[in-house]
């Protein structure tokens, strides 16, 4: 069984050796954000079980805590797989197939493992945990949320802020902001998902987890369908010769759209990753250009060389597009030269976008998405190389959301500390937890579980009409 | 035979699992598509079951022959054409051949994999031909919301900017249709459809993707689930077409005048004892019985006598032969009496002067079993275990081969212990040149042929001349 471990890569994979044997002999460098003792602290009063519970449950019911009735969803919870990484003497052990049937056995079994790491799996046609009990390929995952996986590392290539592996500051951030606008619209507005919940991965990334009942029963191909969908092959230094297929389809004239502005203020100006601010960097970027179109950066190059022309990084790109157009006799009455061919035409006119889809178009790690039985990580989780809280993020206010300012274990404990106000109902309340929580109460449980009920309500009075029950 | 006579019922019950309106399009006789969710209910011969079988086992194997060799697009349409129109002539025997073929290749994963494969690039085939693609949806209920002509004109730029999107000039009288983006999700995948709040907006020309991609579902979701059940139907036809079905991926449908591919030296009255030795059991067994006995019974006739047809043995030599055998009980008169007329039937010179064709080994499997005084019918299938592992070492077959032999025939595949028998007593046939293996063990003129051009090889002449002596009297052994 311990073979089919499938981890996702937030955590462990992606750490150098001498990483995983560091947290082995010592805890964490940063002391004072995580340990052990922190992490136990956090289970038994801060941790947002009943949250958990709500959503997993994808039952209405726990909106009013009126649990009593045997209701479907309460069995979507116990067939849910739990996986946990704990710590025993050192060792990381990674415990797959436990399920609960109760939001109390849920948080008694956590607050006892005291687990590093909770990922979510599939629901399954049968409790997990019976899984030994079962006949080899018995167990069949029957429904699981549509998820996304963003990591910075698969950026490393265009980051340019000196951040690299796990590292993040402001500037590489951006292109987590980026990737969530682009799928939040597309998901919503092409696919239709209404139910998406946005999670911050503790460290370098983000997670999605689309909610919607449509979503989550879908197969295998369908998510395959989803995801590449999504996927964009980006010229690269292996493959120089990737080109966006014409015509632009409108999911990525939109995305464009949303990315340009963002690559205009973050990628090219000197306080972001610097693609026009230099010399050098600009002299690069027009090296890119298609052969063609050698011309333009030849006499660009000479005239942003020259000093006479302090042009900003923005108006530079502007200058930059406007004499491709030019140039292939798309603007004003220019005329192309007749030694360029359609193709080289067409390679031009894509340029422009698909420069700026390779420093910004979303970098998915596809293969979390494609299949039904991928584990996740949990929201709500601590990473334990930050001390920092998986929470969920506001999208409303997505360009706000600044990493290094989500509170550590350490912080909140003195936020518990310090607390000072009237008595709440959950300790979260306390600390700066406060808004994060509410948000995916408020913006994302309830209208989900709202059309949960609906459906449900639907669902019955079709069986009524059936039976003459009314 | 007389199964002409008994009748069939063409479904097996449990390969129901849907049941909806007809949906075939017919033109010109021909069938033009049929998704195929309408279980025919016509009563069927168990000849015409096993015709009609053999029909579109021949499309099939076409089909696949076809793309194995990469035939372009166009090559492709034309040769299936033809094959249709010659072997599935009518929406009858095209929708009780499917049927049939789809119990019949249910069994395994691989039978269901191939079936599958082969049906829906005939499927495809035959959508891409059809004249009236909206009507036929209609009558499948494949629900498709037309886009209005404002929804259309406001979308207008999106439309055109899929991959694959009809041309400025075309797409004014380009009908689209919107479907939930899950029922296109090889569209979806390649972004070849505009996508709004969940449904994929496509043109009526692609709509033939989710077409197909519906029906290649529904049809191995049919499949599997005939799978689990089919074993445990009970209907009384069941014994009777079971075998048959089970037979049907390892039928023989090359040609069946092998004669024509033999180049060896005519069957004659003369060489056809020397020849015995290369018979298959059944045959051999009927030519030691006529030798024997100096008669055959009616069906021991009809089996015989067309196998020796089939093995190029002309009417006039066919007379001779077993003129000089039956003689032997009766005089010439009384045989030209009784038995002249039924030979010049059989090679179509009276009567109806139809062309019979030999019996195939599941004609054979499935015909009646010989009675007291028969020789006719399958060794493999008619005679008990013990009889036939004596028969078996009569003819000095090995132990080792004889078991093989045995354990085929008792798991109940003749067909199976019919080429065992042929690959013990030819060793090294497989890599002999000029000798063919197929059909062996699904047609005795196969068996025949392939056993002829070994012993040509091995021998370098014909028809083993000279080796008569001990075959003949090894084969002289009495069945019951
Ligand atoms: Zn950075």
């Amino acid at each position: 069984m311990g073979a089919q471990v499938e981890e996702e890569h937030e955590f462990g994979v992606n750490d150098t050796a001498a990483d995983a044997v560091a947290s082995k002999t010592k805890p964490i460098n940063s002391v004072t954000d995580f340990s052990p003792e922190l992490l136990s602290i956090y289970y038994s009063r801060l941790f947002p079980f009943e949250l958990l519970h709500s959503w997993l449950s994808y039952d209405p019911s726990t909106l009013t805590g009126n649990t009593t009735k045997q209701l479907a969803g309460a069995s979507i919870l116990s067939r849910r797989e739990f996986s946990t990484t704990v710590q025993i003497h050192g060792d990381e052990i990674y415990k797959r197939y436990q399920s609960f049937s109760t939001q109390a056995d849920i948080a008694t079994a956590i607050r006892k493992q005291n687990p590093l790491k909770i990922d979510i799996g599939a629901v399954f046609n049968y409790a997990p945990k019976d899984h030994k009990s079962l006949p080899g390929g018995k167990l069949q995952p029957v429904q699981r949320e549509l998820v996304f996986d963003v990591d910075l590392t698969d950026y490393d290539p265009i980051r340019n802020c000196g951040c690299s592996g796990a590292a993040i500051c402001g500037k590489c951030w951006k292109f987590m902001v980026m990737a969530m606008e682009v799928m939040d619209a597309g998901l919503r507005e092409d696919f239709g998902f209404k139910h998406l919940a946005w999670i911050y991965s503790g460290r370098r990334g983000v997670h999605c987890w689309v909610c919607d009942e449509g979503a989550r029963e879908m197969g295998n191909d369908a998510r395959s369908s989803v995801a590449s969908y999504f996927e964009v092959s980006l010229a690269s230094e292996k493959n120089k010769n990737a080109h966006l297929p014409h015509p632009l389809h409108p999911m990525l004239r939109r995305a464009h759209k949303i990315l340009e502005p963002h690559f205009i203020s973050s990628i090219i100006p000197e306080d972001g990753h610097g693609l026009l601010a230099t010399q050098a960097s600009w002299t690069k970027l027009l090296l890119t250009l298609p052969e063609a179109a050698n011309p333009v950066s030849i006499e660009l190059e000479k005239k942003w060389r020259s000093n006479k022309h302090h042009s900003s990084p923005a108006e530079k790109w502007e200058e930059l597009k406007a004499a491709l157009q030019s140039f292939i006799g798309k603007s004003g009455n220019s005329k192309a030269p007749k030694n360029v061919s359609n193709s080289d035409k067409l390679k031009i006119e894509h340029w422009p976008i698909e420069t700026v889809f390779k420093y910004t178009y979303p970098r998915l790690d596809i293969n979390v998405s494609k299949g039904m039985n991928h584990l996740l990580k949990s929201p709500f989780c601590v990473h334990p190389k930050t001390g920092r809280v998986c929470v969920p993020i506001n999208m409303e206010l997505v360009q706000e959301f600044d990493p290094l300012t989500v509170p550590t274990l350490r912080q909140l404990m003195n936020e518990l500390d310090e607390y000072a106000g009237d008595s709440v109902g959950h300790e979260w309340q306390k600390t700066s937890l406060k808004g994060a929580f509410e948000h995916f109460q408020k913006k994302f449980l309830n209208p989900m579980l709202n059309d949960v009920r609906k459906s449900q309500r639907a669902e019955r009075e079709k069986r009524a009409a059936v039976v003459g029950d009314f | 035979m007389n199964v002409a006579n008994r009748s069939s019922r063409a479904a097996v019950s449990p390969l129901a699992s849907s049941s909806s309106a007809a949906t075939t399009a017919v033109k010109g006789g021909l069938v033009e598509v049929d998704m195929y969710t309408d279980i025919p209910s016509f009563e069927l011969s168990l000849d015409e079951f096993e015709e009609f079988a053999l029909a579109r086992l021949k499309v099939l194997r076409k089909i696949e022959e076809l793309k194995t060799r990469n035939t372009p697009h166009e090559a492709f349409r034309t040769a299936l054409a033809s094959t249709l129109k010659q072997h599935l002539p009518n929406p009858k025997i095209d929708a009780a051949s499917h049927y049939i073929l789809r119990a019949a290749y249910c069994r395994t994963e691989d039978l269901r994999r191939w079936f599958l494969a082969q049906e829906c690039k005939l499927f495809s085939f035959r959508l891409e031909n059809c004249s009236n693609i909206r009507e036929f949806m209609k009558a499948n209920s494949i629900d498709l919301e037309r886009v209005d002509k404002t929804e259309k004109e406001r979308l207008r730029s999106k439309l055109t900017s899929v991959i694959g999107a009809p041309s400025p000039l075309e797409f004014p009288s380009t009908e689209y249709y919107k479907v939930p983006f899950m029922e296109a999700l090889r569209l979806v995948s390649n972004r070849e459809c505009y996508l709004e709040k969940g449904m994929a907006y496509i043109p009526l020309a692609k709509i033939i993707s989710i077409v197909e991609a519906k029906y290649r579902v529904g049809l191995s979701k049919s499949l599997v689930f005939a799978g689990h059940n089919i074993d445990n139907a009970t209907d009384e036809e069941h014994s009777r077409i079971g075998p048959l079905l089970k037979s049907m991926n390892s039928q023989y449908t090359g040609p069946t005048q092998l004669s024509s591919l033999d180049n060896g030296e005519a069957l004659t009255a003369a060489n056809v004892d020397a020849n015995a030795r290369s018979m298959p059991l059944c045959m051999s067994q009927l030519h030691s019985g006529l030798k024997r006995d100096h008669k055959l019974k009616h069906q021991g006739r009809l089996q015989y006598g067309l196998f020796l047809k089939g093995a190029g043995m002309t009417m006039e030599e066919h007379t001779a032969f077993f003129q000089r055998e039956f003689t032997k009980i009766m005089t010439g008169e009384q045989f030209n009496k009784q038995y002249g007329y039924s030979i010049r039937h059989m090679h179509g010179k009276e009567g109806k002067r139809a062309s019979y064709t030999p019996y195939n080994c599941m004609k054979i499997v499935l015909g009646s079993p010989p009675s007291g005084g028969e020789h006719h019918g399958c060794p493999y299938k008619h005679y008990d275990d013990e009889n036939l592992t004596a028969l078996l070492g009569k003819l000095k077959i090995g132990s080792e081969g004889r078991d093989a032999i045995m354990k085929l025939k008792r798991e109940g595949n003749p067909n199976l212990a019919c080429a065992k028998h042929f690959e013990v007593v030819h060793g090294g046939a497989g890599s002999v040149e000029g000798v063919s293996l197929e059909g062996v063990g699904n047609h005795p003129n196969a068996w025949f042929a392939a056993s002829r051009k070994y012993y040509e090889a091995k021998e370098g002449g014909g028809g083993g001349k000279g080796s008569l002596g001990s075959g003949s009297k090894e084969i002289e052994v009495m069945a019951e």
